[in-house]
């Protein structure tokens, strides 16, 4: 549910205007500032006071930022909004669309002058629908009606623009087809017992409490193992309740595997990547409402659907469709933090992402930069084709997107291994990091006065001694700033990892916010738990840069065991 | 002992070493001087190999530098450098810049380091800034920590190159008394430097560079007092050349003459001075050329920043003829008034035997 501002401040709380509560974030900020302070401060020294006093302001900044922001993004709820009742009257308006669904063709079919607009959640496209960035988004019947269910002032344009068919997906091959003709036995199966209609109105219609699902992780399966892929973000095929992947196709699903004697696994992955995961062999089949077209037929196999339905777009009500609603702009905040955080303990989710998140990131640095180091000093003795090969790696890994690297590793280069996304992406990072840690040695070794080598050769230093005694510990304090912002980068870079099925900070951020189908909050909740990571990982860095100050070493430190006259 | 032969260095653009051969003694204290370009530098990076040489081999004792198979950080450690912009370690403080070298390379224990390096800061007069790192002293402090730095191995041999040159005038003295101590200890010391009084001061024998080689190589007193080879004279007295060649009766009288205000400039003679020269060569020219049926004239003009004194001498062809014996003229008397000293001699068998040496102070 959005926030909706009240003009006028409540009655109850009528001293409490709005630069009031401004302010009470702010002292809210504050204390939680001290308390950190507080619990590292007998180990700091002043430096790193100061960097602490940074960070606050850094924060305050954020939070600065963020204050009117939320405030730019409750507004549109306020902004005027027209309501259309009729595919016709959409004919030549903004049209929000899933990237890499059928909606696409769809909409180009039944509203050939719409601007079409490409999204990647049906949160996005409600945040869109709300500020009023598109006029309508369409969307299979049973999902549309769920999100109305969450939203009342989305309203359903009563014409459907097609009738679609869900279908699994397999690979194109023997094993592949084997599973197709099982899986298709078991659809024909219950559809004779009428237990697949039971299914469907319990998904699409039945409260909360009905919709269970056998416990599929403890399947006994005898004959192994299969990997479901699916989005996890698509209500109610399939997505997240209670940190659980539920939704009929993880019924269909569980079902299938206790009845034919497999154990299930589910992948999550962004839609666009749940295609390739079956082509590659990642996944073994795939559920996450696929709808059947011949030409996704020309590159997979489908089963006989299991869902018949249609395809309805979703446009806004009138204003005065509004529900129960917030209580105000506090109020507001109050629910979506609690949507987002508490309910159905969704901060668990959060806390997981947080951890994936870093464990990439400090893995890839630790890698990245032992990676990047040892190249540099096989470089510096290689030969001219080595060097020339090593040049063009870097070229090729420093000018790719990172997601298409990301893509290329996980589909291609370990596609026929069953290795993680969490290792891929480990991989990924590592040679990109690396890369970077590469440049930023030669750029620090460049920095050094030729005469230093020089001078150590002439002293009877060998190279190896020349590099590692004068040279590199010159070089360091020029690498390390830099060193520093290339940490912060990669914690972002991390955030595109949910395309291998990862899922990190912003795929559960992604997760939630397609449960409560509010793009705003999870989105600022992230970007404030990613300032803080950064914020940590910068604080370790520079406490790093601290120590290898040559200069900061006592007396007593340069002149350790030996016995001075003074 | 440094033995030297047939040392040829080229780079892509230039060849500042052709042919070096020479034989260095323990306990010579050599300097080696010479206009900028002629290798002397190169020569000093050439011996501990920091550069390579093209060709041509370099023994210490016996010991083949240049053969691929010597272990070049073994030699040098028993050769030390001291560079023109001195290459402190910058990550070190200045005790470390002298005792850490020892203690890494030849294994020195640390107390005997310290206690070394103390002894060598207390020598250059800077053991109050042990502690001090590099960028925080004077160049001239600098460089006398590089010397001590360098003495911390006690090297067989110190190669110098250019200590001084990249040092304000005020610094330069204290580091050339530090060298000048060290010069009578006995060392083997190889200074290439730009200070000639410097460098007569403390040496024991002098290499002045030129022409790809070693052009002249003797005892100080020889070298800056009397020089045997042209070159040498006219770089140990700084002196300015310029030569004019004329052959026939139709020369370009006036460009000659700007020639000569142009070098008088160029080179900051005093106006008067180069207006003397003018005068003589004028005068000369126009007693000489018409008395000659084919007349070929050879004409030097050397200034002295020592003796701010300039010499014209003119050789010429034909039978001996000294047109400064005409003093009826009276071109020659114009002659007389611009010079301090006119001289003829015949130079017997020369190509040119006539010679006219004019001198103006």
């Amino acid at each position: 549910m959005l926030p909706r501002p009240h003009i006028r401040p409540p009655m109850t709380n009528g001293v409490l205007g709005r630069s009031a509560q401004k302010r009470y974030t702010v002292i809210h900020i504050e204390k939680g500032m001290r308390r950190s302070h507080g619990l590292c401060a007998r180990s700091f020294s002043t430096y790193e006071g100061a960097g602490l006093k940074r960070m606050r302001k850094i924060l305050f900044a954020a939070m600065a930022m963020v204050v009117p922001v939320l405030l730019v993004v409750c507004a549109p709820a306020l902004a005027e909004s027209t309501g259309h009742s009729s595919l016709q009257e959409l004919a030549d308006k903004r049209i929000g669309v899933q990237t890499g669904s059928t909606f696409d063709a769809i909409t180009r079919e039944s509203l050939p002058n719409a601007k079409i607009e490409y999204y990647n959640t049906y949160a996005d496209m409600v945040e869109a629908l709300m500020s009023n960035k598109i006029d309508g988004f369409p969307g299979d019947e049973p999902v549309i009606q769920m999100i109305q269910a969450e939203n009342p002032r989305i309203k359903i344009v009563d014409e459907r623009m097609n009738e679609f068919e869900f279908g699994a997906v397999f690979p194109k091959s023997s094993k592949g087809e084997a599973l197709k003709k099982e899986l298709d036995e078991f659809i024909a199966q219950l559809k004779g017992s009428g237990e697949l209609d039971n299914m469907t109105n319990k998904w699409t219609r039945g409260s909360e409490d009905e919709k269970t699902i056998p416990d599929y992780r403890s399947l006994p399966a005898p004959k192994g193992t299969l990997v479901m892929a699916c989005e996890g973000q698509y209500p109610p095929m399939n997505y997240y309740h209670n940190n659980e992947a539920v939704g009929m196709e993880v019924e269909l699903a569980a079902r299938f595997c206790e009845d034919k004697g497999y154990g299930l696994k589910i992948d999550v992955t962004n839609f666009d990547g749940v295609l390739p995961a079956v082509q590659t062999g990642k996944a073994d089949f795939a559920m996450s409402g696929i709808t059947i077209t011949d030409e996704r037929k020309e590159s997979v196999a489908f089963s006989d659907p299991y869902y018949v339905g249609g395809t309805v777009m979703a446009v806004l009500g009138d204003e005065a469709a509004g529900g129960s609603g917030g209580s105000g702009f506090l109020g507001g905040i109050a629910e979506s933090f609690e949507k987002t955080f508490v309910r159905e303990n969704r901060w668990q989710m959060l806390l997981e992402g947080v951890g994936t998140t870093l464990a990439i990131t400090l893995l890839s640095i630790i890698l990245g930069t032992a990676l990047g180091f040892v190249v540099f000093v096989l470089c510096r003795n290689g030969g001219r084709i080595a060097n020339g090969i090593t040049g063009a790696c870097m070229w090729l890994l420093q000018g790719m997107p990172g997601v298409v690297l990301l893509m290329i590793l996980y589909y291609v280069v370990f596609g026929s291994f069953s290795i993680g996304g969490v290792a891929v992406s480990v991989v990924a990072f590592t040679l990109t990091f690396g890369t970077s840690v590469f440049g930023l040695l030669k750029t620090g070794v460049g920095a050094v006065d030729v005469g230093q080598g020089e001078a150590a050769a002439a002293l009877g230093y060998h190279e190896r001694q020349t590099f590692y005694k004068i040279i590199l510990p010159q070089a360091l304090p020029h690498v390390i700033g830099p060193f520093r912002g290339e940490v912060v980068n990669l914690i972002k870079a991390t955030s595109i990892v949910g395309y291998i099925a990862v899922q990190d900070l912003t795929k559960m951020g992604d997760i939630i916010r397609s449960r409560t189908y509010e793009a705003f909050f999870p989105l600022i909740a992230i970007t404030i738990i990613y300032f803080a990571l950064e914020g940590l990982l910068g604080l370790i860095v520079s406490r790093i840069r601290v120590s290898i100050d040559p200069k900061r070493r006592t007396k007593d430190d340069i002149l350790k065991g030996v016995k001075t006259d003074d | 002992m440094i033995r030297i032969e047939h040392l040829r260095k080229e780079y892509s653009n230039a060849t500042p070493l052709k042919d070096v051969n020479a034989t260095i003694n323990d306990g010579d204290v050599i300097s080696i001087i010479g206009p900028s370009g002629t290798g002397k530098s190169t020569l000093l990076r050439c011996i501990n190999q920091l550069d390579k040489p093209t060709s041509g081999r370099v023994w210490l004792d016996d010991v083949e530098i240049t053969d691929p198979a010597c272990d070049i950080t073994e030699v040098r450690k028993r050769m030390g450098m001291v560079f023109q912009s001195f290459n402190l370690f910058g990550h070190r403080t200045v005790i470390e810049n002298v005792m850490l070298p020892p203690i890494e390379l030849l294994g020195t224990p640390k107390q005997d380091a310290y206690d070394n390096a103390m002894h060598l800061l207390r020598m250059v007069g800077l053991a109050g800034k042990a502690m001090n790192y590099p960028d925080e002293l004077s160049g001239g402090q600098k460089q006398r920590i590089a010397i001590a730095r360098t003495l911390a191995m006690d090297p067989d041999v110190s190669l110098f190159d250019e200590p001084t040159s990249a040092l304000d005038p005020t610094m330069v003295g204290e580091v050339q008394a530090v060298i000048g101590e060290l010069a009578t200890t006995g060392k083997t010391l190889m200074i290439v430097t730009h200070e000639m009084a410097f460098a007569r001061a403390i040496c024991t024998r002098v290499f002045y560079m030129d022409e790809g080689g070693i052009y002249e190589d003797g005892a100080p007193e020889q070298v800056f007092d009397n020089p045997v080879r042209e070159n040498t004279r006219r770089f140990v007295r700084r002196l300015k050349v310029l030569e004019i060649s004329i052959q026939g009766k139709n020369y370009d009288f006036l460009g000659i003459v700007s020639d000569i205000e142009r070098y008088g400039i160029r080179n900051q003679i005093p106006p008067t001075q180069t207006y003397h020269v003018q005068l003589a060569f004028e005068e000369l020219v126009q007693l000489v050329v018409p008395n000659l049926d084919d007349p070929k004239l050879s004409i030097v003009v050397e200034w002295s920043e020592a003796l701010q004194a300039a010499t014209l001498t003119m050789h010429y062809s034909g039978a001996a003829l000294d047109v400064t014996a005409r003093a009826d003229k009276l071109v020659n008397s114009v002659l007389r008034a611009s010079a301090s000293q006119i001289e003829y001699s015949w130079v017997e068998g020369a190509e040119l035997p006539n010679q006219i040496e004019v001198t103006i102070r």
